[in-house]
């Protein structure tokens, strides 16, 4: 339902540095009413891929398919309407706007019934987070879930949540999962996530693990044991390279 | 005896459909076209006779009052001094505002100066909405000036909004709060075309424990130009905030001069100000809900301003 072909991002260059390839030559196959779970080190590119996918991040070379029509140079409110949604890793935050006013958005209606109705299928916000203002007051874990409604409010064929879970109290980590899933079972939402959480890899039909934009791996999670143990995933040896004093702890 | 125009006017200052109910004075180009009292509420003509003197008695319990005035005569600049007697213990809403209809090219202005003494533990609501429609080219002039004095434990909240169509309008608040008052002012306006708007505010937080926070947010489209200033004074232990947001569309232009100045040593004072266009990731979140730009951009600023 969704084709990456030979995807590559490059960063633009600054004064002092050159353009970088932060996605390189990435290609990858999504089928419909699976769940996906995305991992990899910090900075691998995994938020890059995800804006690249909703349209918020233009690919220097490369197309993107869905549902057999190229997209490559579909504006965000198209790929939306045909289907994609994307809960970000960091929110926006407004001046004025509520929780309800973003759900109304989603479902095109601000219907009172609707709403609630919304509220319910979501589980884990609760009613009287509907008048909360979406703004820098609301903690970590309240503009989560509200994120995650917004996208699941969208009847989307396609939803991406870039690290659903940060911020999120034990309690509603396991629901999270579990919603994700019955979304999947009960809309055929094809679902990917990113995620650094054992909760949401395990529950993946497939697995894909980024390195340094591309995919390192991708299959199911016993296969890519050995590579989450394996000590030169982590980049931090790119960085602590020639630091005297600087040892990977990991 | 209210016209097509004098309806909509009220409806837009006013969200009133009809007469309203309560006390009222409703003002018409520059006469007294109704007026009328309660048995808490009493409203009568000053001695010059060029403005309301509305007193509201102790105890006062939920009540309202409305002002309006509407302007549609061409060439008229109406004048008006208004006095608010707020007696102690009472709880009111005060509706004004002011509505212009311009037809012709004759320009049209109002200015009011309302003047409040709220009493002790008094509590009031002010709602001020300025609006100025019609098809005339005249220019349309909307000048208020609002003067608050607050005793002990008084508690106002004053919402002033420009809705649109003012060519130039140049506002004066000014406020001074006793003991354990708290003041919440929220002003938001929006100017397009060459329209031009200041406001200057000046709060002074003269009791112990006494709080204000002013909170304004400017919407500055075409080539309009808004100048915003205020400054909170502290002469005591107290807690004052300003928070002042600016968003510029297409060419307008803003400047924002927050102040603070502490007279004692206990006192608490913070402003916040932004001067900017809309944020990126706020018009990216919407739009991936599935809106196109020009809605998303309507939306965010219809949220911005109400
Ligand atoms: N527009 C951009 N301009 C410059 N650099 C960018 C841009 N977008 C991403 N990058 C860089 O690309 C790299 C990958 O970023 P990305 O946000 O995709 O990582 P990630 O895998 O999501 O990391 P994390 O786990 O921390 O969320 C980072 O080094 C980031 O600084
Ligand atoms: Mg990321």
């Amino acid at each position: 339902m969704l084709e990456l072909k030979n995807i590559t991002f490059t960063a633009p260059g600054t004064d002092v540095e050159p353009p970088r390839t932060i996605i390189d030559r990435l290609s990858h196959t999504f089928e419909t009413g699976k769940l996906y779970a995305v991992t990899g080190p910090n900075g691998s590119g995994k938020t890059t891929v995800a804006k690249i996918i909703m349209g918020i991040n233009a690919q220097a070379s490369g197309s993107v398919l869905f549902e057999d029509r190229d997209i490559s140079d579909w504006s965000i409110s198209e790929r939306a309407k045909a289907g994609i949604a994307y809960a970000f890793q960091h929110s926006a935050r407004f001046k004025g706007i509520t929780f309800r006013d973003l759900l109304a958005i989603s479902l095109g209606t601000d219907d009172e019934d609707k709403l609630v109705e919304i509220i319910a299928r979501v589980g884990i916000c609760s009613m009287d987070f509907l008048d909360k203002p979406v703004d820098a007051k609301l903690s970590g874990g309240e503009i989560k879930k509200i994120e995650l409604a917004t996208v699941i409010a969208t009847n989307p064929k396609l939803a991406i949540y870039d690290e659903p879970d940060t911020g999120i109290d034990l309690w509603t980590i396991d629901p999270m999962v579990e919603l994700l899933k019955k979304e999947k079972e009960q809309y055929g939402t094809t679902t990917i996530v990113v995620s650094h959480n054992r909760t949401f890899l395990e529950a993946a039909d497939q697995l894909i693990l980024l390195r340094r934009g591309k995919i390192a791996y991708s299959g199911d999670l016993e296969g890519a044991l050995p590579m989450l143990r394996d000590l030169s995933i982590c980049t931090f040896t790119d960085t602590c390279e020639g630091v005297a004093d600087v040892e990977c702890y990991r | 005896m209210l016209n097509a125009i004098d309806k909509e006017l009220l409806k837009g200052v006013a969200d009133l459909e009809d007469i309203p109910k309560g006390a009222y004075n409703i003002r018409k180009n520059g006469e007294l076209m109704g007026r009328e009292v309660s048995a808490n509420i009493n409203i009568e003509t000053n001695e010059a006779g060029n403005g309301i003197i509305i007193t509201i008695k102790p105890g006062t319990q939920n009540e309202s009052v409305h002002i309006p005035v509407i302007l549609s005569q061409a060439g008229l600049h109406d004048v008006v001094y208004n006095t608010f007697i707020i007696g102690e213990d009472s709880n009111v809403t005060i509706v004004a505002g002011c509505g212009i209809h311009c037809g012709s090219s004759q320009s049209e202005g109002h200015s009011g100066i309302h003047e409040f003494r709220i009493g002790k533990n008094a509590q009031i609501s002010y709602v001020e909405k300025h609006l100025a429609i019609g098809e005339g080219e005249g220019k349309r002039t909307l000048n208020p000036t609002t003067k608050i004095f607050m005793e002990e434990n008084a508690h106002a909240e004053m919402e002033l909004t420009q809705i649109g169509g003012v060519d130039e309008a140049k506002r004066m608040n000014e406020a001074e709060l006793g003991p354990g008052c708290s003041l919440l002012v929220s002003e938001k306006v929006l100017t397009d075309g060459t329209q031009n708007a200041e406001s200057k505010n000046e709060l002074i937080l003269k009791g112990e424990d006494s709080r204000a926070n002013l909170v304004s947010r400017s919407v500055i489209r075409g080539d309009s130009n808004q100048d915003f200033f205020v400054q909170l004074t502290a002469l005591a232990k107290c807690f004052g905030h300003i928070e002042c947001d600016a968003i510029i569309m297409d060419n307008g232009t803003n400047q924002t001069m927050p102040a603070l100045k502490a007279e004692h040593p206990g006192a608490e004072l913070t402003h916040e100000a932004s001067i900017g266009k809309i944020a990126d990731d706020q018009l990216i979140k919407l739009m991936s809900l599935g809106v196109s730009y020009d809605d998303a951009v309507n939306k965010i600023i219809q949220g911005f301003l109400q």
